[in-house]
This record gives C-alpha cells, structure tokens and sequence, in this order.
C-alpha cells in the first residue's frame, strides 16, 4: 500500500464499519513484557521526539492514545 | 486520566496523551488531511478540555498508534526499559490506577529486598460506560458524527 493511500485510509472521513473496523488490531499489538517499538512523536509546538525519549524519563510512562473526538 | 497522572507524579510515573486520528470526524473536528490541522486539533483539544498531560501527537499516517493496535482509546504503560508492562483495549481510570498501585507497589517491596520475578497476567477489566458523556464528546464534533455513530449502532443490531 503506498503511504498516500495509508494516510487517507487511517484518516477515514467518516464513522461507518467497513472504514473502522480495518483498524481495530489490538489482538496484533506488541507483547507485555519484551521491548516495544519506537516511533517518532511531535509535541504541540512542532517539536520532534520519540515515544523512547519519553519513557526513558520516568519509570513509569502512562500512555493515552485518543483524539477530540 | 489527569488526576491519576498528579498523583503518581512523585512516584516517578510519567503521564502523557498521544494524539490519533478522528475516531469519529464531524463538521467541526474532521478527519485529518494535513499534519498542521492535526496538531491544531490537538491543540484545540488540550485548551477546551483542560488537558494537564502533556499531548504529544502521532504522524499523519499513525505509525505508532497503528504499530500498537490502533485502537481509539487504549492505554499502554512502559517500563523506562520500553518494555510495556500493562495495556488495555479501552482506557478506564480505575484500570490505570489498580496498576500503577500495583506496579509502585513492586518497586517498595523490592527495596525490603524481595527477589521478585515477572510473570505475564491477563484479565478482564470494567470501564465506565458514560453514554451522555460519549454523545455529548459527538456533538462537540458536529452532527455528522452523532448520525453516523448511530447509523453505525443501528447496523451492528441488525446485523
């Protein structure tokens, strides 16, 4: 799939299953307990980091994914 | 979530919230055509609910939320390793918290001198179902969003 076509299908236009349901993959997600993947993060004013940036901060890292809406 | 976020802030628990796509696009908050209008729809978000957590966003394509499941409202906890050592599906405040309880509560046991090993558990959860809530969370995205929400509802009965 091109990152063009991924784009636009993860940021479906509208709420009806066969545009939502492609994505709800939480049986594929990562282990507990083994190493989890990094990925680049920006903060509200453009800047860039990472996810492991961030959790190598704190011993614990509490993170919420989700949007306004 | 913020609440519990001030309360562990001491215990060295960060807290943060990664900003997705629109789960449910409307007139007002529609899905994402540019990385600019997603970190303006973060923004909005943190500065009309109040948000205390920092926000951190995701590229436009998802790669993180999509490399850990994208689902609309989960909630991971990683160790300062990146070893993850709690996730669940749907985000529940009471959820997080039993955990970090838990999870501080192995950094104390282990300093009495415990030799304490990991183990993987598995569980069901409850969270809060606040349905005026949700409804009210669509209408702030416009019209569109509450329709197509029960529009979506309404299929999954019959079907």
């Amino acid at each position: 799939m091109s990152e063009k076509n991924m784009t636009e299908r993860y940021n479906y236009h509208s709420f009806v299953w066969e545009l939502v349901d492609p994505w709800m993959r939480f049986h594929e997600s990562p282990p507990l307990g083994t190493e989890a993947p990094d990925f680049p993060l920006w903060h509200l004013d453009g800047g860039q980091t990472s996810l492991s940036e961030l959790w190598a901060q704190k011993t614990y890292t509490v993170v919420e994914f989700g949007s306004y809406t | 979530m913020d609440e519990i976020a001030r309360s562990f802030a001491g215990q060295g628990v960060g807290s943060i919230f990664l900003y997705t796509h629109e789960a449910h696009p409307g007139e007002n908050y529609p899905h994402h055509t540019s990385f600019e209008q997603k970190l303006a729809h973060a923004s909005a978000f943190k500065r009309n609910e109040g948000v205390e957590r920092p926000i951190l966003v995701d590229a436009l394509d998802g790669a993180c939320h999509r490399g850990y499941g994208s689902m609309p409202n989960m909630t991971w906890i990683f160790s300062r390793a990146g070893v993850p050592v709690y996730k669940s599906d749907w985000t529940d405040a009471s959820s997080v918290q039993n955990a970090l309880e838990y999870l501080t509560d192995v950094r104390q046991r282990r300093r009495t001198g415990l030799r304490l090993a990991p183990f993987r558990v598995e569980r069901v959860d409850f969270r809060n179902q606040d349905e005026d809530g949700f409804y009210a969370g669509l209408a702030r995205s416009g019209r569109k969003a509450v329709d197509e929400f029960r529009a979506a509802m309404e299929e999954a009965q019959t079907s």
